[in-house]
Order: structure tokens, then sequence, then C-alpha cells
């Protein structure tokens, strides 16, 4: 039981750590904190759903579709948002209510559109049968969305760490204002950071059919939750410290589930209160956060 | 003195007749332009799709009324339209207290009915206790919310959740017993509705002498949408049969993980599949629900109705006002269509809409009303014990079939089919 948690543990967290990888690069280039995360990941789910069901699409197709459709919409959003936000005095907590209110609009727009009732990709799609690994049988699903987290996060950390692009955005990350200074187009740097966040999430959203059991418009809540935790244990605004995050969510989750499964629900709230409490920086986090 | 005598008691007649046509006339003249129900639904949330359907088919039945001129109100001798007044909770019990005491103190409502589900209708009981206000509960089952000394509720549309078990129990203490069941694991989402029915499983496969055991039993949040660790847990202890309460969500992450996890069990029971079968279906799959055990309701029953639809007639209603709205028609849209005609009774044979005479009219109605779930009856604290929840099993093309009791069985229990 204790290496099939263990074991579940590493590879469930791999999803989560693709769930708050863009929230954290969202929060990290920008400082706003986008709580319709969450509900952008929901509209990933619906459109891949969609896209199974009417067009026949593979997620493996609609995956880099979702991504492409993501990025495209979140460029002309950030350009109508953000820059304004930018100017008010405490962004940070203006984003909170601002994309409060996107997050309830996305809600209620997708409960009309979509209906209340549960959704999902049946999961033959991903394959047949368990995936045994040292004597466990594992979810196939499990093994694919984290083969496609991992994918994610290297794709990103080449992004960040081997082009001019990511050079620049991680100057922004430093310092917001030293970035101006230097002659740096922060605002073409942060809406290409901030449609990549978007399309992270719509590629998260694409598998949450087959991680999550089902998808409905409410699910955006509680995969914000997890985002948080996740992204505040591994360090707020270091989108590759969303890893660490993710890797002890996810264990921490499956260890609970074994051993106190009534109490699981509680794991993002004692993640992020011990956390905050012990290292507020998070597990690989530099800098204390003031704000 | 004979003729005098005839006299009299014409004259006698003329005035009590005289009197009552009066009387009816006042009453007619004082009767209100509408009644307005209050009701509560979640939009959005968790709880969205057990209370969408539920709120759909009581709108689609109180369009029906006002469509013929509204309902017979008996306490004014005439029928009058009926104003359903519902507020989204989005799944929020806090948003749901307060809206219920909105609908009762500013609202003025004349039948206040509360969301679905128990954990929605938690937060209304009390509310409603307080201010002295009949709560039509449509499918609040928690068995906590009925007491002898509360005479403001009435469940209307599901069995009490201590009732809805006693089948399954009866079913694994007897036929699956003989069929080699002697062990079972007990998984459950910990909320009112699955909680107390895991309770009543519990104590029952707990008496002395019975023939099967519990070797798994734990509670998880009605929140989980991964099942695949408990699963793994769950063939650990060798169980026969596994039987996870949950939510539509729970049993759709649940079925799917063990679809997923390759593990086999002699025998699988979910709630839902027999409930909300579309949903489930269409989730699932056919081969998924293949051999899994389930409640069977009037979805999966052939019930005539004295009042109200029958199931075919109401999903062809259902379906003609709603179409592909998202909303699927199962036994929450048949739960709304219930509450609606409970309601029509109600108003049929109260005295007056005062509370107490609303609550004598809806006790009044226990054991007389066949609605197209069976007979409405009532327990005196309210839970209502009419309805049966029989046990079927699925087929391989997604049949769901009665295997107990055997009085109802249309078919045989098969074990080792999932």
């Amino acid at each position: 039981m204790l290496l099939h948690a263990l074991l579940g543990g590493v590879i469930y967290g791999c999803y989560f750590t693709l769930i708050g990888l863009g929230l954290n690069l969202v929060f990290g280039v920008m400082r706003i904190v986008n709580l319709a995360h969450g509900d952008v990941l929901m509209l990933g789910a619906f459109a891949a759903f969609f896209l199974f069901h009417l067009a026949g699409l593979s997620p493996f197709i609609a995956a880099p579709l979702v991504m492409v459709g993501f990025f495209l919409l979140g460029l002309p959003f950030y350009y109508l948002v953000v820059p304004r936000l930018a100017l008010a005095k405490d962004a940070e907590m203006l984003s909170l209510i601002l994309f409060f209110g996107v997050q309830q609009i996305i809600e209620a727009l997708a409960a009309i559109a979509f209906g209340s009732s549960e959704r999902s990709i049946p999961g033959r799609v991903l394959g047949i049968g368990p995936f045994h690994f040292l004597g466990q049988n594992l979810s196939r699903a499990w093994v694919i969305g984290a083969a496609i987290a991992a994918g994610a996060v290297i794709a990103l950390y080449l992004y960040l760490y081997h082009t001019r692009s990511g050079l620049l955005t991680r100057a922004v990350m430093a310092s917001r204002e030293e970035a101006l200074a230097s002659g740096i187009a922060i605002h073409r740097i942060s809406a290409r950071a901030f449609a990549i966040g978007l399309a992270l999430a719509g590629l998260a959203g694409v598998f949450a059919p087959f991680m999550l059991g089902s998808v409905t418009p409410a699910m955006g809540v509680s995969v914000n939750l997890s985002a948080f935790a996740v992204i505040i244990v591994g360090s707020l605004g270091n989108p590759l410290g969303t890893v660490a995050g993710g890797l002890i969510y996810g264990i921490g989750l499956l260890l609970m589930q074994t051993y106190f499964s009534a109490w699981a629900d509680l794991l993002p709230n004692l993640l992020l209160i011990g956390v905050l409490l012990v290292r507020p920086t998070g597990l690989l986090g530099r800098r204390v956060r003031l704000a | 003195m004979t003729a005098w005598r005839k006299w009299g008691r014409g004259l006698a007649v003329f005035a009590v007749l005289v009197a009552s046509g009066l009387a009816g006339g006042a009453r007619a003249e004082n009767a209100p332009a509408e009644i307005k129900i209050g009701h509560l639904h979640a939009g959005s949330g968790p709880y969205a799709s057990i209370s969408m359907p539920v709120y759909d088919s009581l709108k689609l039945w109180v369009e029906q009324q006002n469509a013929n001129g509204g309902a017979f109100v008996k306490a004014y001798g005439k029928k009058i339209p009926l104003k359903l007044i519902s507020y989204d909770d989005q799944s929020n019990p806090g948003t749901a207290a307060t809206l219920t005491n909105q609908l009762i103190t500013q609202d003025k409502v004349d039948l206040l009915v509360c969301d679905s589900g128990s954990v929605l209708t938690a937060v209304s009981v009390p509310i409603a206790r307080e201010h002295k206000m009949f709560l039509f509960d449509p499918t609040g089952t928690g068995a906590a919310f009925f007491s002898k000394d509360n005479p403001y509720i009435a469940l209307l549309a599901d069995p009490v959740s201590t009732v809805w078990p006693r089948y399954l129990w009866e079913f694994l203490k007897s036929d699956a017993a003989k069929l080699g069941i002697k062990r079972v694991a007990l998984l459950y989402a910990t909320n009112d509705f699955t909680g107390t029915q895991a309770n009543s499983i519990r104590a029952a496969l707990k008496e002395p002498g019975s023939p099967v055991e519990i070797v798994f039993d734990q509670g998880v949040p009605t929140s989980t949408s991964n099942y695949s660790v408990l699963i793994d847990n769950i063939a650990a202890t060798n169980p026969d049969m596994v039987l996870e309460l949950g939510y539509v969500g729970n049993d759709i992450a649940f079925l799917r993980n063990l679809q997923e996890s390759g593990q086999k069990f002699k025998g699988v029971f979910t709630l839902y599949p027999g409930i909300e079968t579309n949903v489930l279906r269409k989730n699932v799959g056919a081969q998924g629900l293949a051999g899994v055990f389930s409640y069977v309701t009037a979805l999966g029953l052939t019930l005539k109705p004295e009042v109200g639809m029958t199931v075919e007639e109401l999903r062809a209603a259902f379906e003609k006002a709603y179409g592909e709205g998202g909303v699927e028609f199962g036994w929450n849209a048949i739960a709304g269509h219930v509450t609606g005609l409970v309601i029509g009774e109600t108003l049929a044979h109260a005295d007056s809409l005062s509370q107490p005479d609303l609550h004598r009219a809806v006790f009044g109605l226990s054991g007389k009303l066949k609605t197209l779930v069976g007979t409405f009856e009532l327990r005196d604290d309210g839970a209502q014990i009419g309805e049966l929840t029989p046990i079927g099993q699925f087929d391989a093309t997604g049949k769901l079939g009665v295997v107990y009791p055997s009085d109802l069985a249309t078919a045989k229990p098969v074990l080792g089919a999932p």
C-alpha cells in the first residue's frame, strides 16, 4: 500500500505540477493572481470533450489545438486587462478581485452553455489496461498525464533558459522596473508569458477528464485550491519550483487517502498553512514576499 | 306539523347553502393573485448536477399548472396561478442559509422548498423550524433531519437514507451470501446522504450471525475525484464485493478508476448508476457499468401513477422543454416532478395556507398518493418511507434488471461480471 501510494503520488503529482505551472508563470512575470486559472483549465477540458465527441479528435491531437487556441486568446486578453491593472497601486490585490469576477463569469457562461452534468472522455482513448511498474498497477491515464506534464516542464525550462525571449522573461520576473529601464518591451514579454500560462492551463484541462474522473463547469474552484497549494509549497513566482510543489502535493494526497482518507481534502489547506508558517518563500523560494 | 317541519328543514338547508355560498364567494374574493413557492437550486458548483434536474422539472410542473389556470387551492375554492421564486445558492451552504431566510422573511413565500441533496438541505432545516415554516424537502434524505419534535419538514421524493439500503443489506445477507459473498469493502463519501446509508449497512452487517463481514470501511470527502489508490488499498484486503456510496462525480471517478486499475472483484455496488443512469452511461460507458449492482428507481420500474405523468411522459415533456441543455433526465428530474405533485395535492387539500394546515394536508396524503415513484408515505417524523429501492444489476448491454427482492426480480444476480 505504501509503495503504491508513493509511486502513484509521484505520478499523480506530475499532473498537479502541470496544473500549477501556468499559474506560477503568470504570477512570476506579472505579479498578478489569476483566480480564473482553474476555469481556463475547465474550458480546456470542455474543448477536448467537444473535439472528441463532435470531431472524433483524440486528446493527443486536441492538446496542441487547445494550446494554440488558448495562446492566441491569451494575447488580446492580456492587452485588454493587464496593462491597466499594472497601473494600479496594489495590482496584486486588484488582480485578485478582477480575476475572481472573470472566474465567476466563465463558470456562469459555461454552466449556461454546457449544462451542469458531468462530462468525460472514454478512458480507452488513452489505451486499455493499467501500466505495470515495480510490481504495481498504475493508471495509464496517470502515466500519460505525468509524461505530458514532464514534457511541458522541460519545454518551459528550454524556453526560459535557452531562448532570448525566455531570458527577457526571466529579466521581467527578476524586476519589472529594471527590465523596463533596460528597454525590454515588458508588455510584449508579459503577454507572451500570460498566453503561455493559459495554454498550459488548457493543456492540463485536456487531460482533466482522465485525471479527475469527469469535468463540470464548477470544477475551477477546487482546481484553483490545489494549484495554489502546489505553487505556494514549491515557490510562488518560480515556475520550476512548481515541480517540487506538485510532487509533494501528489504524494501527500495519496498518503492521506491511504491512511486518513476522510481527511484527504484538508491536505491543500494544511500544506498552505504549514508552508506559510515555516517557510513563506516556499521550498525553493529565495525572496520573501511582502505582499 | 309535518308540513311545517318540512318547510323548516327546507329553510335550514337553504340557509346553510346560502351561507356556504357566501363564504365561498368571500374566500374567492380574498384569494391572493398568486401562490408563491420559494425554492433554492444550485446553478453551479458540485451539487448543480443533482439540483438542476429537480429545479427544471419543478419549473416545468409550475408552467404546466399555470397553463391550465393555476393550481386548485381548496382554501380559496378556486385555481390560483403559481409563482416559483427560485434562487441560485451556487452549491454553497452558507448562501443557501441566507437565501432560505430571504425567502421566508423578505419574499414571504407561501410554501418553502429547499434545495436538493442532504448537504444543501441541512442548512434549511433549522431555519424553517425556527420560523415555524413547513419545509417541502425534495431529496434531502439525511436521517438527522427528521425527528418527532420537528413538525416542520416532510421528505417528498426520496426515501430517507436509512431506508435506501434496506434491500441492499438484505440482499448481501441472503442471496449474495449464498452466491459466495462473505467479505465486503465499504467505501463512502462522508456526507449525510451516503454517510447515513453506510451507517445503516454497517449496523446490519455487524449484527450477530451475519454471514458477511466488513473487511474495509473508510469514508472519503465528497470532493474525491480519484479512487485509484483507494481501489488498490481495497484490493489488499481481498473483499468479495465492494460497496461504493457517493454522489454522481464520485461514482463516475470510482468506476472509471476501477476499469483502469485492472482490479477485479466478484461484485461491485455503486449508488448512482441506477439513479442518474444517463449521466453514468455517458461517462463510464455500457462496458464500465456491465455487472455493476445499483439501486433501481422509478427509471427501471414500471409503476402506474394515479396522479401526474408516467416516467416516459415526463421524460418526453422534460426533453421537449429543455432539449440538449446539458441537464440530463434522470431520477432527480423525477424527484422535481414528484415535488410539484405533492405541492399541488397539498394545495388541493389544505384548509388554509397556514403552516399547521399545510402540515396536516401533506401528512394527510401519506399512503394515499400514488405517483410515478410509488406510494407517498410519511413516517410521523416526516421521513419518506413509501418508495421502493430494489437492487438491480446492469447487463452487458447496459440494461438494469432487478435482482432483489425476489417478488420484483426480473433477472438473476451474476457475480464476477465487472
